[in-house]
């Protein structure tokens, strides 16, 4: 079974004052469906819904990242039916400074014979990685990551 | 010159290292061993600067104080650390941040030339044809993050290595690797501090600081 854009029946997603927003463009190639929000400020919302077609399964990643006092509500529910075990949601957040992430996986489950899991992180960097990253001559870890997920998409 | 006097260390009041005093010139290697918990990796994240680490002593490197430094103003003075168990950094790609280090290293090379060096150095060790597009050691057995260190080394030459048991856990074309890199620092100039349990490689090297409980035995 490919995992691939092309098993997906419906992909929906709402973005409301989103301020950069990055999604797949070659949506019959990739194996992975993965999202980036970076706001930098004001209030924002997204609303991401994956349908599968029947016997394929979709691994959803979504990366969020606020700075100063950004606030960012973003759900994603994907949608699990017969055959769709590995199904699988992460989301990773980065609140930065003031800035609030409320983010929430959902999974719509119609057949019991499945195996779907998902994962929800929040947090910035560790006391562990924020030494490791001086160690290196890097102090600012808040530009790292935004760079970093800006050029891992562009 | 590095040049290490009356350095003592503390961590949550608990004193780990006691007075030791290191002189080398250009060019040298100390290797630094003693059985665990003696303070031998403690002894060089306290040169490095980390901040949980309460120091006391003078750190001198050429004509800089380090020990009044942060530690990534140390890193770019030239100090570089080998971890010996470098974390997994998510949402940051490994090309990312070599770029990142490259900037702090007076932007060495361009980015071109950065990516295609990088790749060509992963490819000589092994790693994964993707692994620099990798999210940094997410996944990443404990050998393939020391090849992320040891990459590190090769692309940005420090003035100062600090290697906390660089060859544990490496097959031994890796292994040989790192000695070579470490003949090929001190043959530019650079000073190496080298800590690790390998009996067979004491006979290598003629400067030894052998610690107990934080301070110096020979």
């Amino acid at each position: 079974m490919d995992l691939h854009l092309g098993n997906i029946n419906k992909l929906y997603v709402d973005a409301d004052n989103v301020q950069y927003y990055i999604a797949p463009s070659h949506t019959d190639e990739v194996q992975e469906i993965s999202f980036t929000f970076i706001q930098t400020e004001g209030k924002c919302s997204a609303s991401i819904v994956v349908e599968p077609m029947t016997n394929s399964k979709s691994k959803v990643k979504i990366n969020i990242f606020a700075e100063n006092n950004a606030e960012v509500d973003c759900v994603c529910k994907l949608y699990v039916d017969v055959g769709g075990s590995e199904t699988d949601v992460q989301i990773r957040s980065w609140p930065f400074d003031s800035s609030k992430i409320k983010a929430r996986p959902e999974m719509r489950i119609y057949n019991s014979d499945v195996v779907a899991t998902h994962g929800n992180a929040l947090g910035t960097l560790k006391p562990q990685e924020q030494y490791y990253l001086a160690t290196k001559g890097i102090d600012n870890y808040k530009e790292l990551i935004k760079t970093s997920l800006l050029h891992e998409k562009l | 010159m590095l040049k290490i006097e009356n350095l003592s260390a503390s961590i949550s009041g608990k004193k780990i290292i006691d007075n030791i005093n290191i002189t080398l010139n250009a060019g040298e290697c100390l290797l630094i061993t003693g059985q665990n918990g003696s303070g031998k990796s403690t002894l060089l994240h306290t040169i490095m600067g980390r901040p949980d680490i309460e120091a006391e002593g003078k750190i001198r490197l050429n004509d800089i104080m380090l020990s009044n430094l942060p530690c990534h103003a140390r890193s770019r003075e030239g100090v570089f650390m080998f971890h010996q168990t470098p974390p997994e950094i998510t949402g940051v790609n490994t090309m990312t941040l070599l770029n990142e280090i490259n900037k702090v290293n007076d932007n060495k090379y361009t980015r071109g030339n950065l990516i295609s060096q990088a790749n060509d150095l992963f490819l000589h060790l092994g790693l994964p044809t993707d692994w620099s597009k990798r999210q940094f050691n997410v996944g990443a057995s404990g050998g393939e993050r020391k090849k992320n260190e040891l990459a590190q080394i090769e692309l940005f030459d420090g003035k100062l290595l600090l290697l906390d048991e660089p060859d544990s856990g490496l097959e031994q074309t890796s292994r040989r690797y790192i000695f070579e890199l470490i003949d090929r620092t001190c043959g530019r100039g650079g000073i190496v501090l080298l800590v690790s349990h390998d009996k067979d490689i004491q006979s290598k090297y003629s400067n030894i600081l052998e610690l107990k409980n934080g301070s110096s035995l020979r």
